[in-house]
C-alpha cells in the first residue's frame, strides 16, 4: 500500500479480483504465492497433477513430504495458511474443452500455469470467447517468456504462433531458479491488467545474459482466434 | 533481395549478432526469409515450423508478403514448460 503507484486503491482493487489460475507446478505455485501474499481476493487452483519429487526444485510451497499428494489440494492448505483473507480454492481436475468455460468464466483474469501447449491454445480460445484477460507463461531450460494478454485490444498467442508445438512427452528440463523468476514477472503483468495499466508486450527473459527482451507488438489482423473467430479447439 | 533482419532469445547466441544480414535469392514472403535464416544458420531447422515472425511489430503467416525497409524479427518458438 505503500507504493505510490498501487497505493490503497491499488490494494483495494486487488482485493476484489478473482484468479483462476490453471497448472500448480513450478510456474503457478510460485505466482500464487505471490498473489495471495499480495491479497488477491480469490484464487482457485486447478491442476490434477500429484506432487513428485522431481517438481520440489522448482516450487517453494511443497515438501518432500508432500510428494504423490494432490498439488492443487495442498496449495489450498498452504495459501490458505498463508493469508487467512484471501478465499483459496484447490480443484484436482483436468482442464479440458468440455469443462473449462465453467472453470474460468468467473475469472477476472486467467494465469498459465500449465505445461501444455495445446492447453495454452484452449485457454486463449476461451479467454477470447469470454473476453477474460489471461497471462502466458512458459519455461524451458533457461529461457522463461511471459505475455500478457488483453482479448481483442492486445495480442493473443494465436497472433504469435504459426502452428501449435507438440507436446514435448518428456518431463520439460527447467533450471530451478527459473520459474520463480518467471512466475514473479508473470504476476507483475497480472496486477498491471487489473489495475488497467498498460502491459510490455512480449517478454522474453534468459538466465545467462541475465537480460530481459520486451517485444512491442501489435494484434495480427489475420489472427485465427482473435481475428476471425477460428478457434484451436472449436 | 538483400535484407537485414533482427533476432531474439537464443538466436542471437546462434548468430553471434542481433543483426542479421540475409540473401533472398527468390520470393518475396516472410517464408523466403524464415528458409534463408535457417540455410545460414542451420542448427535452427528443428524450430522453423513455429518460429515467431514478425514484420513491422506485428507478428503474422509465413505467406505475408515483404518489401525492401520493412522491419522484420525471427523469435524462437513459445517456450512450453510450466
Amino acid at each position: 500500500m505503500l507504493v505510490k503507484e498501487f497505493g490503497e486503491k491499488g490494494q483495494e482493487i486487488l482485493s476484489t479480483k478473482q484468479v483462476v489460475l490453471i497448472g500448480g507446478g513450478g510456474l503457478g505455485s510460485n505466482s500464487a504465492n505471490l498473489l495471495v501474499r499480495m491479497g488477491i481476493g480469490s484464487i482457485t487452483i486447478i491442476d490434477n497433477d500429484v506432487v513428485d519429487s522431481t517438481n520440489l526444485h522448482r516450487t517453494s510451497l511443497f515438501t518432500e513430504d508432500d510428494v504423490g499428494k494432490s498439488k492443487a489440494m495442498v496449495l489450498q492448505e498452504r495459501l490458505q495458511a498463508i493469508n487467512s483473507e484471501v478465499h483459496v480454492t484447490g480443484i484436482k481436475r483436468v482442464v479440458i474443452k468440455d469443462n473449462i468455460d465453467a472453470l474460468a468464466r468467473n475469472a477476472s483474469v486467467i494465469l498459465d500455469g500449465t505445461d501444455s501447449m495445446q492447453l495454452r491454445f484452449l485457454i486463449n480460445d476461451v479467454a477470447i470467447k469470454r473476453d477474460i484477460p489471461w497471462v502466458y507463461a512458459g519455461v524451458y531450460e533457461t529461457v522463461g517468456m511471459v505475455m500478457g494478454i488483453l482479448p481483442k485490444k492486445a495480442p493473443c498467442l494465436q497472433c504469435i504462433s504459426q502452428e501449435i508445438p507438440a507436446q514435448n512427452p518428456e518431463e520439460t528440463p527447467v533450471l530451478g531458479s527459473l520459474p520463480a523468476t518467471i512466475a514473479a514477472i508473470q504476476c507483475n503483468e497480472t496486477i498491471k491488467l487489473l489495475l488497467g495499466k498498460p502491459l510490455a508486450g512480449l517478454i522474453i527473459y534468459d538466465v545467462w545474459k541475465q537480460c530481459f527482451e520486451t517485444m512491442d507488438i501489435k494484434r495480427n489482423p489475420d489472427c485465427q482466434a482473435c481475428g476471425k473467430a477460428k478457434w484451436s479447439f472449436p | 533481395m538483400n535484407i537485414t533482419i533482427r533476432v531474439f532469445g537464443r538466436y542471437k547466441t546462434v548468430a553471434g549478432t542481433e543483426f542479421v544480414q540475409l540473401t533472398i535469392p527468390e520470393g518475396n514472403t516472410l517464408r523466403n526469409v524464415v528458409d534463408a535464416f535457417v540455410k545460414k544458420y542451420p542448427t535452427v531447422e528443428k524450430d522453423k515450423k513455429f518460429m515467431m515472425v514478425s514484420k513491422n511489430k506485428t507478428y503474422t503467416s509465413f505467406d505475408t508478403p515483404i518489401s525492401e525497409g520493412d522491419e522484420i524479427t525471427i523469435s524462437p518458438p513459445v517456450v512450453s514448460g510450466g
